[in-house]
């Protein structure tokens, strides 16, 4: 456990190190103050909402989840491919820790800086405080599902990256991965099950409603779980692999 | 301290390790000599629990690398052959990051941070980012990584590999300084490296032991010598061989007549400086001229030389 913190916490200053984690940020602001004020002006030229706050939300995450797919894989390459690359990743293999400390201290510390940022990214709908009384529900539940994606995204990157030390297929093979699961949901025969646990962003949207459903829970649970798992068989058998 | 037996590794199909079998005693600072590509670093990533061999055992501080490969790692200080620093981070920052790896915590963290900052002497870089140091400094830095837990057993792999002069005697002086109370193994192509830090040497080749010695120290009671002549080498060298003070003297090489001279150890109690002026004096009486005395390092080099060659010369045999 004190490794997962450690490493986890590195990872997270590790970003603010380097440009990655500043030009990320820039860019989500970027898109997230476009999108604000366009939803605000589009509201008070209407004049008037059921629930401001949902629409303002839905509209945010729902165009971040599509952001967060190119955005998120940056993270998963740099603090696995990158690492097995560089070597730095020995530091950690030659530690008496386990590999699930390991996986896991990687996975909360891009869990963290994107909670840093969704939660900085909560005063836009916080603006509208000013002028209703919003449901702070909805606000809560879709920020979960904003990170919920996030750490689905990021599970997928990296048992990705954890396959391979080129950092550029570390970066695209998650986003075709995502994008090919995605698309596999409009297979015609496909099961319920399967269309609804694969589509993330229709995941992630049903949460800016404020709809907190076990099933959509169970299925983030269970991806993020799987892809985690995953990771950590790549990286311990890299011992064994000949 | 280590003991390997039987170790065999594959990659694919091809074989990297072919069995080897060697011990290293407690406290002791084992070089592991070999060209590139022999399987040294392969070795020594098997021994720091990296890596799982295809076949045989290797058991460090009496505890299993497949087995037990948590307690080997808790007693391993490892240094890879490319050093795996964290490049933005501030240099006690990163030790710091390392002991918790390690399992440290509270002040014992802080003061074996402090301690091995001084033990490898980048105190005076602490505050710096990583990046921005030399070479020797990072591989310093990367030494007290691993280092900070106090390993019983520390692993070097090419630790001198492209450092200037300067910093290559300062890592060296450092390692020697280490090995006083572990045991070090440390894996070179280079002779003078390995003749300059350890005590036992294993020399390997194309993933098998090619010979293993025990280097004297330093040279200190060497009592072999080579003689170089201005001419008469062979009657030299019949002259020397008659005197009852040596044990045997051999024409190293015709071409610069050189004599190597073994002298016995009853002659050698007087005193290395006296025996070789009087035996000096005795060669000039008898009127051999000589150009050069020079002390015979018990040919780690030749040894490695000869090694390297019979071991190719057999393969293109096979062949």
């Amino acid at each position: 456990m004190v490794a997962t913190v450690a490493i986890a916490q590195r990872d997270f200053k590790g970003f603010f190190g380097t440009p990655v984690g500043w030009i990320a940020a820039c860019i989500i602001f970027l898109i997230a103050g476009l999108l604000f004020f366009i939803v605000t002006g589009n509201l008070l030229a209407r004049g008037q909402s059921v629930d401001p706050i949902a629409e303002i939300l839905g509209s945010l995450v729902g165009f971040l989840n599509y952001i967060n797919i190119f955005i998120v894989p940056i993270f998963t390459m740099r603090v696995m491919s990158d690492e097995l690359n560089q070597g730095t990743y020995r530091l950690q293999a030659t530690a008496p820790i386990s590999t699930w400390e390991i996986v896991l201290g990687k996975f909360f510390g891009i869990i963290c800086y994107f909670g840093v940022i969704g939660l900085l990214m909560l005063l836009y709908p916080l603006y509208v405080f000013m002028f209703s009384e919003p449901d702070l529900k909805v606000l809560f539940a879709g920020w979960l599902g904003m990170i919920l994606n996030i750490a689905a995204i990021a599970a997928i990157g990296l048992f990705v990256g954890s396959l391979t030390k080129n950092t550029v297929i570390s970066y695209l093979g998650p986003v075709f991965l995502i994008i090919a699961l995605l698309f596999s949901a409009f297979i015609s025969g496909a099961p319920e099950w399967y269309t609804k646990s694969v589509n993330l962003l229709e995941l992630g949207t049903e949460f800016t409603r404020g709809i907190i459903k076990t099933s959509s829970l169970a299925i983030y649970a269970a991806l993020i779980g799987m892809f985690l798992f995953l990771s950590r068989l790549v990286l311990e058998s890299k011992r064994w692999r000949v | 301290m280590i003991e390997v037996e039987g170790l065999v590794k594959f990659y694919g199909d091809f074989k990297v390790l072919h069995g080897l079998t060697f011990n290293v005693a407690v406290g002791r600072v084992c070089g592991f000599l070999g060209p590139n590509g022999s399987g040294k670093s392969t070795t020594m990533d098997i021994l720091a629990g990296l890596l799982g061999p295809s076949d045989g055992t290797a058991r460090v501080c009496g505890f299993d690398v497949v087995k037990q490969a948590h307690d080997v790692k808790a007693n391993v200080g490892y240094l890879p052959d490319n050093p795996p620093l964290h490049r933005e981070m501030i240099v006690e920052d990163f030790v710091d990051y390392v002991a918790k790896l390690r399992g440290l915590g509270g002040s014992a963290r802080s003061s074996a941070v402090e301690r091995v900052l001084d033990e490898c002497d980048v105190m005076d870089v602490r505050k710096r980012v990583i990046g921005n140091l030399s070479k020797g400094y990072r591989q310093r830095v990367a030494l007290c990584s691993a280092l900070v837990h106090q390993p019983k057993v520390l692993i070097l792999d090419e630790p001198t590999e492209g450092l200037d002069p300067n910093q290559i005697v300062h890592i060296r002086n450092l390692i020697k300084k280490l090995a006083l109370d572990r045991t070090v193994i440390l894996s070179s192509h280079i002779l003078s490296e390995v003749q300059a830090t350890c005590q036992d040497v294993i020399i390997i080749n194309q993933g098998q032991i090619a010979a293993r010695t025990t280097l004297s120290d330093n040279g200190e009671n060497t009592r072999s010598f080579v003689f170089r002549f201005l001419e008469k080498v062979g009657d030299a060298r019949n002259w020397l061989n008659n005197q009852s003070f040596v044990g045997g003297a051999e024409v190293m090489r015709t071409d610069d007549h050189a004599v190597v001279v073994n002298f016995s150890e009853s002659y050698w109690t007087a005193g290395r400086d006296k025996g070789i002026a009087d035996v000096n004096e005795k060669l000039i009486k008898e009127g051999y001229r000589i150009c050069e005395i020079r002390e015979h390092r018990t040919g780690l080099e030749s040894l490695f030389f000869d090694v390297i060659k019979s071991q190719s010369a057999g393969q293109i045999a096979s062949h």
